[in-house]
């Protein structure tokens, strides 16, 4: 009898188990508010906990949780699985045109917010709907062709010379020539497995001006004309002809560690978020050694470089009032209190988005360069958001990986994405 | 008796609850927004086999389908062979057969996600390195092409699953009787007759299972794929969980990818219960 009343216990002991996983998280405490935010941004996950621990302590009743899901798709894919849990977040990541209109419901207006009105100008124009703005940016980001400065000194080419994509294949030919003299394997680290790098990054540069830099203008057009598909062509042959071969199994870490940190190569295209990943193999090299050039694109710009928001702070709308209030104070205090941008230009390293910092205390050297681009207004907007959701990495990058393989020829590439552009448009 | 009866479904409730939840609502919940035009978020209406439609004249999702028939085909025959040929190697008796049956179970310890990665590594970096010293360039260009890339992959899952499948087979051939083919040696067979005609026969419900594993094992691979291709060059070598979960997610189409994964449910499905219907047919019983 006893051992029967043993295994009724037990049984129910697993049945509670089971129950107890879901039924977590109830009971709120009195007026306290709890700030839940899920963001993507792996890399400054630790930083950011510094901050909402400043601010917890500025604020003693409100409690600051936050959940890091990193990059690309899986953050999507993470937050749509937490929004159906019924678990929804206060605040969360959009990046863009289509998230808007994706989460357009539980968006809350912040264009009322101190942060929204020290954004600098530009920053605001994938979230802005009328006078609406549904996000804050996070930061800005830039991108080029990174050089290593003591192979361009060593090699007596100077690399502001570079003003057309005759240029940079002269440039290049002049290097490939000299490749063992220089100590290189190649010119470049030409990435094409990374479809973001080719897909995304490279054919902003040349379809940005189609579509007046403006990337909602992007956002809502049918088509794409790739009218600088010839210079877009060209880069890319370029790069394929002088990179470190084969191309469709290069990947980013072999690109930026491998090759280029260690100075074996001469140039690849990539961005401000390498700096720390160069810091963690040479600290040195990537103070001195790491130089930023833009990508020509002839018959528009020459001399700029694509700088936009990589990510945006939203609100959910479908939280109380006292939350969305905690929460847009919370944006604020991170971007426009001295604590806040003090974190931000320090800890976080990032490239202000916000009027009122104080440049020279941006530590890292690429930052600074890509700032100093900006603040001379050499820049091309970023309009990738808005490519039809998948087009830019699933149809055009894996279309650029069969062009470099020599399995597409470049008119079949650019008609390939253009249906696909279409046919996205259309559904 | 009642009693019993109690027990039992006492014992078998939280299984079968969790089950439920975990399982079977999702499967409904799935087919159901398969024939809707959810976006992950919102719902507004039905659209009926509008979705279904479209998986079929979608060439990802064919490209995705050949690629994994061709994929599970020819990793089937050699995880099965090389599974079977190391577990006859075990099974003889020599010194460190005990030491040798770990080696070769031990990939099966490592996730997927890693072992694509290490191999990545092998193919790639260590496989160029080699190719570069001894002269021949098609070594340097693995997993650059589509045919490298599924060549990556099958050598891939043969490392890993073999040694599973050995552990199989040794079960199954230690149970078979020895009498039965000492008696059919005396009566002069030779081996490969012994081998073929009495081991072979006696182990089929062995083959059953591996079978039933290797193909419902290379029918869902993901990992695997993810970590060592990730479907590249040119989504070429992309399975089809894998172009399931790009349309999904990272094309933002959930309903779409929802009713490839029904397609593709019912395709693992009838292959896998057709294949262990007619295995079972040829078990023989030797009560």
């Amino acid at each position: 009898m006893k051992r029967k009343w043993i295994m009724l216990a037990l049984s129910l002991l697993l049945v509670i188990a089971l129950s107890a996983c879901s039924s977590s998280g109830s009971g709120t405490s009195n007026k306290k508010v709890t700030l839940d935010i899920f963001q993507f941004k792996v890399e400054f996950k630790k930083q950011f906990g510094e901050l909402a621990k400043l601010y917890e302590k500025d604020h003693p009743n409100v409690k600051v949780n936050i959940t890091t899901v990193g990059g690309g798709s899986d953050y999507g894919a993470a937050l749509k699985s937490k929004f159906a849990s019924g678990n929804e977040p206060t605040i969360y990541n959009i990046g863009g045109p289509s998230d808007v209109k994706d989460w357009k419901a539980k968006l809350s207006d912040l264009s009322g917010t101190k942060a929204a009105k020290l954004a600098l100008p530009g920053t605001l124009k994938g979230v802005q709907q009328g006078s609406k703005v549904y996000g804050l940016p996070f930061n800005e980001e830039g991108y080029g062709l990174l050089y290593n400065k003591q192979v361009f000194k060593k090699a007596g080419i100077d690399p502001n010379s570079i003003k057309s994509m005759d240029d940079l294949k002269k440039v290049s030919r002049e290097l490939d020539q000299n490749k063992s003299k220089l100590g290189i394997k190649a010119v470049y680290a030409f990435p094409a497995k990374e479809t973001w790098v080719t897909g995304l990054h490279a054919s902003n540069v040349f379809l940005s001006p189609e579509f007046d830099q403006d990337v909602t203008k992007a956002f809502e057009s049918k088509t794409v004309s790739f009218k600088y598909g010839k210079q877009f062509k060209q880069y890319l042959d370029i790069q394929q002809n002088y990179s470190i071969q084969p191309t469709a199994s290069l990947d980013y870490s072999a690109q930026v560690e491998q090759y280029f940190s260690n100075g074996k190569v001469a140039m690849i295209q990539q961005g401000v978020w390498v700096a720390s990943t160069i810091a963690g193999i040479s600290k040195d090299f990537e103070k001195n050694n790491v130089g930023i050039i833009p990508i020509p694109v002839d018959g528009f710009k020459t001399d700029s470089i694509p700088v936009g928001v990589p990510m945006y702070w939203a609100v959910n709308s479908n939280k109380s009032p006292a939350e969305i209030k905690a929460a847009k104070d919370f944006l604020n205090y991170m971007y426009t209190s001295d604590t806040g941008k003090k974190m931000v230009l320090e800890k976080f390293q990032f490239i202000p988005a916000y009027s009122g910092y104080d440049s020279s205390k941006i530590k890292d050297s690429l930052a600074r360069q890509i700032y100093e681009y900006a603040q001379n207004k050499k820049t091309i907007g970023w309009v990738f958001m808005g490519y039809p959701t998948g087009w830019g990495q699933n149809t055009l990058g894996a279309d650029i990986q069969k062009y470099t393989s020599g399995k597409m020829s470049w008119n079949a590439l650019v008609k390939d994405a253009q249906n696909g552009w279409k046919s996205a448009r259309n559904q | 008796m009642k009693d019993k009866r109690t027990w039992f479904w006492l014992f078998l409730a939280p299984v079968l609850i969790s089950l439920f939840f975990v399982v079977v609502l999702p499967l409904l919940f799935g087919i159901y927004y398969s024939f809707t035009d959810w976006n992950g978020i919102f719902l507004t209406k039905f659209v009926g086999f509008k979705n279904y439609s479209a998986v079929f004249q979608n060439t990802s999702f064919l490209n995705a389908l050949w690629f994994t028939v061709k994929f599970a085909i020819v990793s089937i025959i050699m995880e099965n062979i090389i599974g079977l040929g190391l577990a006859l190697l075990v099974t003889q008796k020599f010194k460190g057969n005990n030491f040798l049956r770990t080696i070769f179970f031990m990939p099966n310890l490592i996730g997927g996600l890693i072992l694509g990665f290490i191999w990545q590594f092998i193919f790639v970096k260590a496989f160029a390195a080699i190719g570069g010293l001894i002269g021949i360039k098609a070594m340097e260009s693995w997993l650059a092409t589509p045919n490298t890339g599924f060549w990556g992959l099958v050598i891939l899952m043969s490392w890993q699953y073999a040694g599973y499948i050995m552990v199989i087979y040794i079960a199954y051939l230690e149970n078979v009787d020895r009498e039965l083919i000492e008696a059919a040696e005396i009566d002069g067979a030779n081996a490969w007759q012994r081998f073929y005609q009495i081991t072979v026969p006696m182990i089929a419900p062995a083959f059953t299972v591996n079978l039933f594993l290797t193909l419902s094992n290379s029918f869902k691979l993901y990992d695997q794929n993810l970590s060592l291709t990730a479907g590249g060059p040119y989504n070429s070598t992309q399975m089809l969980a894998m172009d399931i979960y790009n349309t999904a997610f990272s094309q933002n189409n959930m309903a779409l990818g929802q009713s490839k994964a029904v397609i593709f449910f019912l395709i693992v499905a009838i292959i896998s219960l057709t294949q262990v219907y007619y295995s079972k047919k040829k078990e023989v019983d030797v009560g």
